[in-house]
């Protein structure tokens, strides 16, 4: 639990009497690649923190094509907030791309912390608003940015991922077919490669 | 001179595979011992044990993937690999042939099972090793050296008891087939039953063996079963093998680089910066392109 427990006292500056009334209360699973952590029509009844490995938040369309809406590797958080939050059945399904640890942080969790940490309530605040952010700028590179644009958007803000997931899942993350993809790599590697 | 010792014998871990055409025990670099400072310059040992892939008209392998910092080497025993990278080189390397590929700056590739074999399905079996490259030619130019096994400097055991390929590095003056940028001794120990070769290397290289046909006893006081492999310990020069059974082994000694190295995924640098730089070049795109 090495990351959650720097992530907590680093980002939400817990206090060490804080810490140790809260460490208790959070869970930890080992989920294998390929296991579901939350499959379409459950309730999200936890936030998944991504202690180890990778996960990936994604619809299925009427056709049974995939669309990926987040990957979480090392640090991040992947959930369904508003199936946590209005307590509704969430359209997305959440698996892993690799073995997985994952910290299970319950809405239970969020608002005991939020009671007995200031500092913590404040970092939620934050968490929220910066997940908006990120979702707002999400919504306006699909629907304005080119295929390029919303590839090195996508290094910047996942730089070692193109390493860890097949091509078809960036494609499908970035809303752009594998064969635009490749075309994308080809064109940069054409303008950057310096063959010696 | 004094005798090496063994320090460990390792049993093969349970296979996994690597894209869909390689199914290996993982050697190097894992835990206690094998990691990659103790191994240094072999960095990575991945071994496919004899296994049968049935016919398929689509290739089974790994798709294009980079390295930077380090050579691959894919010694075959059975079965064919097609080799295709960035740089324009490809080939195809069969039963006792070498493939040598220096990565170094950076080179995309893919490593699929030959067209034919993949048709035919059959045995395969192979190890790919990586070896890592000093700092100074980390940036150098990729590089790429298919052998074939005629083209492998042969030492004739007496009593036709076997022979001692050398693929890399000098085995009674006879001298290897690759060129490498740090003084790396690799060969393959074809062995009849009862056949006895030695071997002597500096004590302060890291050497091992690994029993890839057959049994051997080492210097005639253990012995190691097939698909087991043998960390010598850094003391003494010389060990002898025999063969308990018609055996091939596979003879590694390298001259640690004695660098700090700084790992992950296909790259091996020697620091984290290097490494972040190894995935923003790749990202961009500065390794060149090649066709899935």
């Amino acid at each position: 639990m090495q990351n959650f427990i720097k992530y907590l006292k680093t980002k939400a500056n817990i206090a060490e009497s804080e810490f140790q009334l809260l460490i208790k209360k959070v869970e930890i699973r080992n989920i294998e690649k390929g296991q579901v952590l939350l499959g379409p029509g459950e309730i999200c009844k936890h936030s998944f923190f991504v202690e180890k490995g990778l996960l990936r938040s994604y619809t299925i369309d009427n056709s049974g094509k995939e669309h990926i809406l987040q990957f979480g590797s090392e640090n991040w958080i992947v959930s369904d907030r508003s199936s946590t939050f209005f307590n509704e059945p969430s359209d997305l399904s959440i698996d892993a791309i690799e073995d997985t640890q994952v910290v299970l942080i319950s809405s239970e969790f969020i608002n005991e912390a939020s009671e007995i940490s200031s500092s913590f309530r404040n970092y939620n605040q934050i968490a929220l608003q910066n997940h908006i952010r990120h979702q707002q700028k999400r919504i306006n590179l699909l629907l304005s940015a080119t295929a390029e644009t919303r590839y090195m958007n996508f290094i910047t803000l996942y730089p070692d991922l193109t390493l860890r997931v097949p091509q078809w899942m960036i494609a499908s993350y970035l809303g752009i077919t594998p064969e635009s993809l490749s075309r994308v790599r080809k064109e940069l590697a054409l303008k950057n490669f310096k063959p010696n | 001179m004094r005798t090496k010792h063994i320090e460990i014998v390792v049993a093969p871990k349970d296979p996994h595979y690597v894209g869909d055409g390689f199914r290996v025990h993982n050697f190097i670099p894992s835990g206690y011992r094998l990691d990659m400072e103790r191994m240094d310059p072999f960095i990575l040992l991945d071994y496919n044990s004899p296994f049968y892939f049935p016919p398929t008209d689509k290739p089974r392998g790994v798709s294009v993937h980079p390295h930077r910092g380090f050579e691959t080497v894919t010694i075959a025993y059975q079965g064919k690999v097609a080799h295709h990278d960035s740089s324009g080189n490809s080939g195809v390397i069969g039963v006792g042939d070498v493939q040598w590929m220096t990565a170094a700056s950076g080179i995309l590739h893919k490593e699929y099972h030959e067209e034919k074999f993949s048709k035919e399905g059959g045995y395969f079996q192979m190890a790919q090793l990586w070896v890592n490259l000093p700092a100074k030619y980390k940036m150098s130019d990729p590089k790429y050296q298919g052998i074939t096994n005629s083209q492998i400097n042969k030492y004739q055991l007496a009593g036709d008891k076997g022979v001692i390929e050398i693929i890399a590095g000098n085995y009674k003056n006879v001298e290897g087939a690759a060129s490498t940028f740090s003084p790396v001794n690799m060969f393959n120990a074809r062995l009849e039953e009862g056949g006895k070769a030695e071997f002597t290397f500096p004590s302060t290289y890291n050497t091992a063996l690994l029993v890839v046909d057959g049994e051997i006893n080492v210097n005639g006081t253990q012995t190691v079963a097939e698909n087991h492999f043998v960390l010598f310990e850094n003391e003494g020069e010389d060990f002898s093998i025999e063969a308990t059974k018609k055996s091939t082994v596979l003879i590694l000694s390298g001259e640690p680089l004695n660098e700090p190295i700084a790992a992950q995924g296909p790259f091996v640098m020697n620091t984290r910066k290097e490494i972040v730089q190894a995935i923003k070049d790749y990202n961009l795109g500065k390794f060149g392109y090649l066709e899935e």
